[in-house]
């Protein structure tokens, strides 16, 4: 079943505006919020189990407190450059109740005592930077952001700012350079964004369902948010489920929910009655799991993990049995190999490397050894690079080597897809 | 003072080490490209891989400050495979053109590939292509498939010299070094991009294509182009000299040196020596072997000095050791009471300039040195007193240390013509000029041995005594001012014996420990 918790009113047109959002029951919260103590706010974040929405699920609350007690300017950012492959839930949230995240962006920001916070907006996500833009401006009209907010004596700002398309730039570091005004790249840690982040001052980014998240949080309180979810994946999260289902689109379902739930009866199935061969659970850099091991898989962190795959953004894609893994394998590991920003050595040539074999096998061109390098080149890009880009890459290259083999095999082999009479033109897409 | 253990090594660090110092401290090797200790940490190229007892991920080592009790190595099974890949990384692109290429035999990718590498390649597919031979500026030129993006260059331009020329452009394996529109790298330091450079991407447009560079021989030695007295190494063969590299020395010029004074090495080659005495005037020149010519024209000082040393005039440049000016002052002014000592100062607005890094406007290397000797031997000229004792014709003889470095001396014209109002002149140099071999006076050439020729100390600008060392011998006759002076006095010298330099001089040892990285 789907909880509605985030998206209660989400198909209802008067929500985005200020005066709907205020009719149901829109900026309450903040109002509440103000009576309480920015380490109450924090408090009780830590108690909800709020983990990350954007990808590594690192517990919310426990990240806010690793700013130091100083008298540094801080910073919010709201991660809103939404690049993950598959993912589109922050997209909605955007653009259906901008004011929703706002008034979680107000609290978190009061929480952490931040009087500045910028929304950083994927590029190619035109309507989103108007819908937020024109929101920000009914905010600070309607007092909810500015000087002395609902007359708590609290002072916010905030911005939103367009990226250029970049999918490093949603990578918290590669984020801040970027906001910065410099090239797109993930910085060196330590020191952590939470000690040096923005401009070398203490700095929290956080997803948009996080921030939005906190909302909910702060008006139920940390008992009732952990009614839904697991003990160690609390409350509910947004899925986008793209792929070869009857109904695409994002779901808002508690974690621990299965999987084959969500594919079977949310999304009612695959299309044209086919049958279930893969699913990527958490967007393109999530490990592939086979329909078996989609059959047994919850929607929450410790599950997913133990199948050695992850929850990631929640971009759920399904596969059907008449994809060739070896074609998917192609499109992902050039999209890596595209995106990576070319900073260390091994991310900026493994990911070429990794393109290159495949398109060799895609082309015809494979070697039966090939299928082994790819696996090698793989594991060597994982956990030695700055950020975690590489492992984005080599994690699912692994999973569809590992799981699939037969099929990369028995390209090398024949020259041409186990599962798809003709493949795509690969001269063409690849330079 | 936290301690750790470095490959089975207990060493003490100071807090704050990183474990690559902490390497290099404990005298343990190290892969690395990005990594330069004068530089920020950039911790892109991945090779400084090393395992700490109780983590699980290897850490990199440039990036990883030394705690407590920490114990390290790069000797485990895991670091080693870690650093053979990063090896593979770097190389699976790299055009592998060593034999075209300026940087082979001191290349960070030879080098590093025979100690961490070895592995047999297994990229099948076609390289990335890139940009080659982009002209950044009037000294470089890059090759961008050369290039292992390090960001050593980048970082100097911001760091070091702040002038930002250089960048990285595109992403991915698409990177490439380059500098902004219409913007070249065109900075008084800009060779040292090119030291850095771990690869063959920077070569130098003043050495590419000239030599290979394990045909020739270093030397250690003193840059003599300012006062700063730079440490460099002096790269040379038989046929002359070739290159000039800078060489650690914290208390000197860290790791850098200026490009003017890269040229130290152009004018100690003969094309622009003087390779033999000559004497005679103006079109009418016998050539005559150095040693014997000095003794010559020694007897002829002596004898004029007897009948009365205000007539004889010693002219002295910045451009020789302390030692040269010891035995020039003991000649002169003790064994033959000459008072008419002058100081030549070539660049008298620029004495003091100073451009912030190393480069002075006191172009000679130890103005310092003779400043101070002036003043043991009690001289108080002025030049002024010089040009005055010219025009009134009291002098018959006058002897000139002239410049080592000719193109430092934009006045050695003018004051030739000056000198040339003296019957005898006595032209002690190591460069040849048609100017002086254009003097009407009866003159005695004698050609001078270069910085790289000889022993010797020089006075920095700070009052450092920094040793030289002879590396190389270009013009086989010439002498050193001191065994010139030596001659005129009438001595038979022992070209061998020389005078030990006294004890209570600072000596400045060079510490760097070799090595292109």
């Amino acid at each position: 079943m789907e909880v509605k918790l985030l998206t209660e009113h989400y198909d209802k047109p008067e929500f985005k505006a200020l005066v709907g959002y205020k009719k149901l029951g829109g900026y309450d919260t903040l109002k509440k919020a103000f009576g309480m103590k920015p380490k109450e706010i924090i408090e009780i974040v830590k108690a909800s189990g709020l983990r990350g929405r954007g990808g590594a699920g690192f517990p919310t609350g426990m990240k806010w407190s690793f700013l130091p007690e100083n008298n540094e300017p801080r910073y919010l950012l709201c991660n809103a450059d939404e690049g993950e492959p598959g993912t589109f839930k922050d997209r909605m949230m955007m653009e259906r109740a901008p004011h929703q995240l706002i008034e979680g962006m107000v609290i978190s920001a009061y929480a952490v005592q931040s009087k500045k916070s910028y929304i950083y907006i994927r590029g190619e996500y035109t309507e989103s930077y108007r819908t937020v833009e024109k929101a920000i401006r009914e905010a600070y009209d309607g007092g909810f952001l500015g000087k002395n907010i609902l007359g708590s004596g609290f002072d916010h700002d905030m911005d939103v700012y367009s990226g250029a398309g970049a999918y490093i730039c949603g990578e918290e570091t590669g984020m801040i350079s970027s906001l910065e005004g410099l090239k797109g790249q993930p910085k060196l840690k330590p020191p952590f964004p939470a000690v040096k982040g923005y401009l070398r001052k203490p700095t929290i980014v956080n997803n948009v369902e996080t921030l939005a998240a906190v909302k909910y949080i702060i008006r139920d309180g940390a008992q009732a948010y952990r009614k839904n979810g697991t003990e160690k994946s609390a409350g509910t999260k947004l899925f986008s489920v793209s792929g070869n289902v009857v109904r695409p689109g994002n779901y808002e379902i508690p974690l621990g929910y299965p999987l084959k739930d969500l594919i079977f009866n949310l999304c009612g199935g695959l299309k044209h009655g086919r049958k279930l061969k893969a699913v990527i659970p958490g967007g393109s850099s999530a490990p592939v799991l086979t329909a078996d091991e989609a059959m047994r898989a919850t929607m929450d962190y410790e599950c997913l993990a133990q199948m050695g795959s992850m929850l990631g953004s929640g971009a759920v894609i399904v596969i059907d049995d008449s994809n060739c893994m070896v074609d998917l394998m192609k499109v992902i590991l050039h999209f890596y190999h595209h995106e990576s920003c070319g900073q260390c050595t091994p991310c900026r040539e493994g990911t070429g490397w990794l393109d290159k074999i495949v398109t060799s096998i895609v082309t015809g061109h494979g070697r039966l050894q090939d299928v082994q390098l790819l696996e090698k080149v793989a594991k060597n890009m994982m956990g030695r690079t700055i950020c975690a880009l590489s492992d984005a890459a080599a994690m699912p290259a692994i999973s569809f080597v590992t799981k699939f083999r037969d099929e990369f095999e028995f390209f090398v082999r024949e020259g041409r897809s186990k599962v798809k009479k003709e493949g795509y033109n690969y001269a063409q897409m690849h330079h | 003072m936290p301690k750790c253990t470095i490959n089975g090594k207990s060493i003490e660090v100071k807090p704050g080490t990183t474990i690559i110092q902490a390497f290099k401290e404990a005298g343990e090797e190290i892969a690395h490209y990005c990594w330069h200790p004068a530089l920020s940490v950039a911790g892109v190229c991945r090779l400084c891989m090393v395992q700490i007892e109780g983590q699980p991920k290897l850490q990199i080592a440039c990036n990883t400050v030394v705690a407590d009790n920490m114990v390290i190595t790069n000797k485990s099974e895991p670091v080693k495979d870690a650093v053979r890949w990063g090896m593979d990384f770097h190389l699976i692109n790299h055009p592998l053109d060593c034999p075209i290429c300026d940087q082979a035999g001191e290349c960070g990718l030879q080098e590093q590939y025979m100690r961490y590498g070895q592995y047999d390649p297994e990229m099948a597919e076609p390289k990335q292509k890139k940009h080659k031979v982009i002209d950044l500026g009037p000294t470089v030129v890059l090759d961008s498939e050369r290039c292992i993006l390090c960001s050593r260059c980048v970082r100097f331009t911001e760091e070091v010299t702040k002038t930002n020329e250089l960048g990285i452009f595109n992403r991915g394996d698409r990177s490439e070094i380059g500098t902004f529109h219409n913007k070249p790298l065109n900075n008084n330091y800009s060779y040292n991009t090119i030291d850095i450079c771990p690869v063959g991407a920077l070569t130098s447009k003043d050495f590419r294509f000239r030599q290979r560079v394990w045909y020739l021989k270093e030397a250690r030695s003193i840059c003599t182009g300012c006062s700063t007295g730079c440490n460099v190494n002096v790269y040379f063969n038989e046929e002359g000299t070739w290159r000039v590299k800078p060489v650690q020395n914290d208390k000197v010029n860290g790791y850098w040196m200026c490009d003017k004074g890269r040229d130290v090495y152009k004018f100690t080659n003969l094309p622009v020596r003087l390779t033999s005495g000559k004497t005679g005037s103006k079109d009418n020149w016998n050539l005559l072997e150095a040693g014997a010519l000095a003794k010559d024209v020694g007897a002829t000082i002596r004898a004029a000095a007897r009948s009365g040393a205000d007539k004889i005039a010693l002219v002295i440049t910045g451009q020789y050791s302390n030692e040269d000016y010891d035995a020039l002052f003991q000649f002169f002014s003790v064994g033959l009471g000459v008072q008419n000592i002058y100081h030549w100062i070539n660049n008298p607005e620029d004495m003091n300039g100073f451009d912030g890094l190393l480069f002075r406007g006191d172009r000679n290397p130890n103005t310092k040195g003779l400043v101070a000797r002036l003043e043991k031997y009690g001289v108080k000229t002025k030049w002024l007193d010089l040009e005055d004792k010219i025009k009134a014709h009291d002098l018959t003889h006058i002897v000139i240390a002239g410049p080592e470095n000719h193109s430092v001396f934009p006045d050695l014209e003018t004051k030739l013509r000056l000198f040339d109002q003296v019957p005898n002149v006595v032209w002690l140099s190591a460069g040849k000029s048609v100017a002086v071999d254009g003097l009407t006076a009866v003159t005695t050439q004698i050609p001078m041995k270069t910085f790289i020729e000889k022993d010797g100390t020089y006075t920095n600008y700070a009052g450092l005594e920094q040793k030289v060392k002879r590396g190389t011998t270009i013009v086989a006759g010439a002498l050193t001012l001191e065994e010139a002076v030596h001659l005129m006095s009438g001595e038979e010298l022992d070209m061998n014996m020389r005078p030990l330099p006294p004890k209570y001089l600072k000596t400045n040892f060079l510490v760097h420990k070799g090595g292109p990285l």
